[in-house]
Parts: C-alpha cells; sequence; structure tokens
C-alpha cells in the first residue's frame, strides 16, 4: 500500500503525473525543515578540546534533507522542461472536511482526555468518527455506547494501565 | 540450547495463546483491504509493552507471517491487494476467483505462504548463529558503519527516487534528534516539553505513521470496498484442487522460498520487493510466460511462497547486526530494545533463548496460519463484509489509546496527530514511509556511535577506518554511497530512470 508505493506499482502504473507544484513544494519544504534544525542547533554548547557538539549530528542530517530537497525539485524543473503543461493529470479527488474531521477528533481526544476522562471522551471520539466514515447515528450510538467499555476491560482490567476517570471519578470501578 | 528447553516455552500456554491469537489478528488485518501488516503491528505494539520479551516477539512474529499471506484475500476477491506484498500476483488471483475458484486460489496460495515461510525459517535458523560468529568483537566504529551501511541500503532498495528515499530516511533521522543528546547532555528541538527529554516515543511514532495516516487518507479519499458476486467452490473441491496445484508447483515454490529469504534480509527490501523479483523471475523462467497476469496460478505460488520467506528473512540481519530488513523488523528492533534487548552479534550468547524461541514461533506461527488462514479463507466473503464506518472508528481509538497506554501522558496523542501529519504529506509528495521508520529507530544508535568514535578519534575521520573489519565495512559503505549518488545524478539529469529498476536487482 501507500507506505511501499514506489515498489508496489505495477509496470503499467509507472507514468506519474508531471506534479510540477507538489515537487517543488516538497522540495522547499524539506529545505525549509533544515533550515530551522540549522537555526535550532545553533544555540547547542560545544565540547571544548574537540571543534564539535550535539549540534554536529542535526547539522549533517540537515545538510542531507538539503541535498534531498534540492534532488526532488530539481528532478520537477528538468521533467516541467521535458513534459508539456498538458500532461499534468488532475489528482484523485480528496474531500477536505473528513481529513479535517479526523485531525479535530485527535486534537479533541488529547485536549479532552484529562478533563472528562478515558470513557467520555471515547464515547465522544467514536460517535464522531463512526459519523465520519459514513456510519448512521444508531450504529454510532451503539459503538459509543459499547466499545469504551470492551477497550476499558482490555486496557483497565487485563492490561492495567492507569486510564482516566475524569468526571466519572466517584463511579470508579 | 536444546530442543526440548525451546520447545517447553513455545509450548507454554501463554506464549502458545498469544501466537495462536496473533496469528488469527493477522489474518483479519492482512485482509482488511488498505490495512497492512506494517500497521497491524503497529497496533499491536502497545500490548507487546505488557508482555514478556519472548511473549512480545512470538507476537510480531506471529501477528506478520499471517498479515502477509491474508493480504491476499481481498486481492483475491476485491483487486485490492490487503497488504502491498500481495500486489506483484493480484492480477492473477483475481480474474482466478472472478472464474469462481476464488477458495482453490487462496488455499493454494496458503499451502505455498506456509512452506515459503517455513523454508524462511530453516535458513534463518541456520544462517544466523554464522553470521554471528563472524561479526562477533565489533567496536563503535564498526556498529557505526553497520548501522549507516543498513541506512544506506534501505535508501538503495526503497524506490525508484533517490532523493525521495533519502528524504525519507532524513525525515526520520530528524525526528531521532529530538531529546538529550549523547554527547554532553543538552535537550534538543523539546520546545521546553519536559517530556520529550527522553525523545519521541517510539509507539506512538508508530502509530501516527503508519496507523494515523492511513486512517487520515481513508477519510479523505472516502474508498469504498464492494465485494461483487462471485461463486464459491465448496470447500472440499477448492482444498483438493489446492493441493493439486501445489503439489504440482513445489519446485517453485523451493526457488522462489530460497531466493526470497536472501532478498528479504537486504535492509529496506521486505516482502513486497521478494514477491515481485519472484513473480518476474517466475514469469521469466516459465514455460508458459504469456498466461501471467491473465488468471495464472504459477505466478501466485511464486509470490506466495516468496512473501512469506522474505518475512523470514527479514529477520536476519535484524537479529545479527541489529539492522532492520523493512518496517515490521525496525519496529521488531524498537520493541526488543524497550525490553532491554540489544539485537546484534551477542544476542545469541546473551539472550540465545530468545533467539531459538524465535525461530520455533515462527515455524509455529506458520503451521497454526494453516487454521487460521484456512478459516479466514473459509468466511472470507463475510469478513470483508465488515463496513468501514465500524472498522476505522475502532482503528482510531485503539490507536489513540495505544499510544496514551504506554506514557501514560497525551503528549503520546499530540506525537501521533503530528507524525500521522507528517506521514500524510509525505505519501502526498510521493516519499515512501519505510525509510523513516529506519531512522527513527536507528537514528541514536548511529549517533551514539558516530559521537562516541569522533571523541576517541578527536574528529580525525580517518580512524574510522583504522580497524580491518571497520575499513572492510566502511568502504563497502562509502561505497554504496557513491553507487547512490551516481544514481540520484542520472535521475536529476538524465532521462528518468526506467520505471521498476528496483525490481531487477
Amino acid at each position: 500500500m501507500p507506505s511501499n508505493k514506489d515498489i508496489g506499482a505495477s509496470p503499467g502504473e509507472n507514468a506519474r503525473p508531471a506534479t510540477f507544484l507538489r515537487d517543488v513544494v516538497a522540495g522547499a519544504a524539506l529545505i525549509a525543515i533544515a533550515i530551522a534544525m540549522i537555526w535550532g542547533a545553533q544555540g547547542f554548547p560545544q565540547i571544548r578540546a574537540v571543534a564539535f557538539g550535539p549540534d554536529l549530528f542535526p547539522k549533517i542530517i540537515a545538510g542531507g534533507l538539503i541535498l534531498s530537497g534540492l534532488g526532488i525539485g530539481l528532478s520537477a524543473v528538468r521533467d516541467r522542461l521535458a513534459v508539456s503543461p498538458a500532461d499534468d493529470t488532475s489528482p484523485a479527488p480528496f474531500a477536505v472536511l473528513p481529513f479535517l474531521a479526523v485531525l479535530a477528533i485527535v486534537a479533541g481526544f488529547a485536549l479532552l482526555l484529562p478533563v472528562l476522562g478515558f470513557h467520555v471522551t471515547a464515547a465522544l471520539a467514536l460517535l464522531a468518527s463512526v459519523r465520519v466514515f459514513g456510519g448512521g447515528w444508531t450504529l454510532a450510538l451503539i459503538m459509543a455506547l459499547i466499545a469504551p467499555v470492551v477497550l476499558h476491560y482490555i486496557f483497565y482490567s487485563l492490561m492495567r494501565v492507569v486510564l482516566p476517570w475524569g468526571i466519572l471519578q466517584n463511579w470508579a470501578w | 540450547m536444546d530442543l526440548l528447553s525451546i520447545l517447553a516455552v513455545i509450548f507454554d500456554p501463554r506464549i502458545f495463546t498469544t501466537i495462536l491469537v496473533c496469528t488469527f489478528y493477522g489474518a483479519f488485518v492482512g485482509a482488511m483491504p488498505g490495512l497492512t501488516a506494517t500497521m497491524a503491528v503497529a497496533l499491536l505494539v502497545p500490548f507487546t509493552w505488557f508482555m514478556e520479551p519472548v511473549q512480545a516477539v512470538a507476537a510480531i512474529v506471529a501477528t506478520t507471517t499471517t498479515a502477509i499471506f491474508a493480504g491476499d484475500i481481498s486481492g483475491a476477491l476485491l483487486k485490492i491487494p490487503g497488504t502491498p506484498a500481495s500486489a506483484a500476483y493480484v492480477e492473477d488471483s483475481y480474474r482466478l476467483s472472478q472464474n469462481g475458484k476464488p477458495r482453490t486460489v487462496l488455499f493454494t496460495s496458503l499451502l505455498a505462504s506456509v512452506s515459503g515461510g517455513v523454508i524462511g525459517v530453516l535458513i534463518l535458523a541456520l544462517a544466523t548463529p554464522q553470521l554471528a560468529n563472524l561479526s562477533r568483537g565489533f567496536s563503535s566504529d564498526e556498529a557505526f558503519w553497520l548501522a549507516t551501511l543498513g541506512l544506506s541500503c534501505a535508501v538503495f532498495v526503497g524506490g525508484p527516487s533517490v532523493a525521495r528515499n533519502f528524504a525519507s530516511l532524513f525525515i526520520g533521522l530528524a525526528v531521532a534528534t529530538v531529546g538529550i543528546d549523547v554527547a554532553v547532555g543538552h535537550p534538543r528541538y523539546t520546545f521546553g516539553v519536559f517530556e520529550l527529554y527522553d525523545g519521541v516515543s517510539f509507539i506512538p511514532a508508530m502509530i501516527g505513521i503508519f496507523a494515523l495516516s492511513e486512517l487520515l487518507r481513508n477519510a479523505a479519499l472516502g474508498r469504498v470496498t464492494r465485494l461483487s458476486g462471485i461463486t464459491v467452490e465448496p470447500l472440499k473441491t477448492a482444498i483438493a484442487a489446492a493441493w493439486g496445484e501445489f503439489s504440482s508447483r513445489w519446485k517453485n515454490v523451493l526457488r522462489s522460498a530460497t531466493g526470497s529469504t536472501v532478498i528479504g534480509a537486504l535492509p529496506g527490501a521486505g516482502a513486497d520487493v521478494a514477491a515481485w523479483i519472484a513473480y518476474a523471475l517466475s514469469r521469466r523462467i516459465s514455460k508458459t510466460p504469456e498466461k501471467y497476469g491473465t488468471g495464472h496460478m504459477e505466478g501466485i505460488v511464486d509470490g506466495g511462497a516468496a512473501n512469506n520467506a522474505a518475512v523470514a528473512g527479514a529477520w536476519t540481519p535484524a537479529l545479527v547486526f541489529g539492522i532492520p530488513g523493512d518496517s515490521v523488523t525496525a519496529i521488531a528492533i524498537g520493541v526488543m530494545m524497550m525490553k532491554g534487548l540489544t539485537p546484534g552479534p551477542d544476542i545469541f550468547t546473551n539472550d540465545a533463548l530468545l533467539v531459538y524461541t524465535l525461530f520455533g514461533s515462527f515455524l509455529l506461527a506458520n503451521i497454526l496460519m494453516l487454521l487460521s488462514g484456512g478459516m479466514s479463507v473459509s468466511v472470507a466473503s463475510y469478513l470483508l463484509r465488515v463496513p468501514r464506518a465500524v472498522l476505522m472508528p475502532l482503528i482510531l481509538l485503539l490507536s489513540l489509546i495505544g499510544g496514551y497506554a504506554i506514557t501514560g501522558s497525551v503528549l503520546a496523542v499530540w506525537i501521533i496527530l503530528v507524525l500521522g501529519l507528517v506521514a500524510c504529506a509525505m505519501l502526498w509528495a510521493d516519499i515512501p514511509l519505510a525509510p523513516a521508520i529506519l531512522g527513527i529507530v536507528l537514528g541514536q544508535v548511529v549517533e551514539d556511535n558516530f559521537m562516541v568514535s569522533m571523541m576517541k578519534a578527536q574528529g580525525d575521520l580517518t580512524q574510522f577506518f583504522d580497524r580491518g573489519a571497520a575499513a572492510v565495512l566502511g568502504a563497502i559503505t562509502l561505497a554504496v554511497w557513491v553507487a547512490l549518488l551516481v544514481r540520484a545524478a542520472r535521475n536529476v539529469f538524465e532521462n528518468r530512470a526506467p520505471p521498476g529498476n528496483t525490481e531487477k536487482q
């Protein structure tokens, strides 16, 4: 699947669209990260007697990021020169709302967990995510009621993970 | 190490049950379209935290083995390979299923997978102790070169674009620099968050990169799978036919399994690369190459045996040198380090029981796969009807709790979120994920050894080549780098390298 897309691509799928903008943005992003790393490494202390310290390795990595960013960007420029712009194919339809909704659920989980406790937060997360992935309200309600209890049993009772009770503290069992 | 004590460990009720349960778990996750074997292991890792070391390793091994096989199930029925390792022969298996032979295909593939896996384990068990003898007595110089070589090889075989593979690797290494540094103990890139002093926790990182990124993509692309009505043949007929196919092609199994164990052992070349090569080779040797891709059993047998053999092969460099052969072994090395076990030549003397139990678990998992795999094939058409709206929310919640359970801190959830987004951006830019995992796992090892050697040598780089073994490893590494640079330069300045050039290696 995606993690090994390059490897898994079958011979017929290799005609990659000329995605000039994408590659230039990716290359620039990698270089930007590298510059941020080098900038962040300025304040690291040096070891006396030798000319290197904790900043050496991050700087090597930043160098690598810059090189690979340049490589991706340059290939894109070359492709742009070689291939006519008409070859650009439109990307697969990308639904922004569900994507953002999943991100919001994860962020909400992190923010609400310490306040509301595991059970309520998990139920809310399930309610929202079943809807995002196309389930009806009935399914969402059933999952929100059952799954947290099952997960509570697995993690809290069997594996002895301390899950926060939050607002249910008085009813903890 | 006597056989009885190994058997005693494997058949210990806890270990045996773990392996059994994990073969079913692997079969389920592997069969689901879009859920990879790596994702199955990433979701399993939080549970291994609470297991004994032997049990944890057995769980990972059993899950991977069956998940790789089970990827064939959705490949044959939906034409969506459950794992990338099944992609090579999906055209054949899908057409055969459409022609009313879904179970025959899958049982043939199961038999090929089981034998491929068993052959792979036997080679693993014979080869690794010998390799370990060779590599005993390595110092930080050799260790540095070995880890660097492993990372470089991962880039070499990762995918067609060298720059993209490098980018992935360096992103992983960059994540690994977060936390207290090894030289003077200075916190780096922690942004004042005290909990980041220990570095980015490995388990949330795995979950973010492999599970959340997949969920996000799934949400955005809204992939809907449909099981069109296919005729299913009776179980008995299917098993008999499968046995006939398998036994008439045992030479293919033997050839593909042996070769693929070696391919699997190359760092970065996992089960998917092995399956592609075995399939391509099989077509070249076959008497009927024109039938490949039109629903031919031969390629399925070769590919099926190949990917499971490669799963075992990937453990060779992981155990002997601490270099992961694929992303699953990268996770496994992370888990072993978490348990205080350091993979490397000394593991055979220090934790011999663990190593031999690992071989035993592999063997047992492959045999139990006949049961779990056979059962999932039998109920496959129901299995694939589990709706997305049930599966995805459960995986999401399991990921979040799994990450939280390890550290007991919501920082884990934030790490999952950030790295999930990073992985999504990488997928968008067509950058592979696997090298990044190697970078995260090996980053600290590389830096530790590099800094120790640098301090010993007072910054004099030539001393990295002073010892015989180090000089050889260093020279090989430099040769790989030169080859990589040449290839990268050709990528940029010449016409694009021929598509699928990784398959030829």
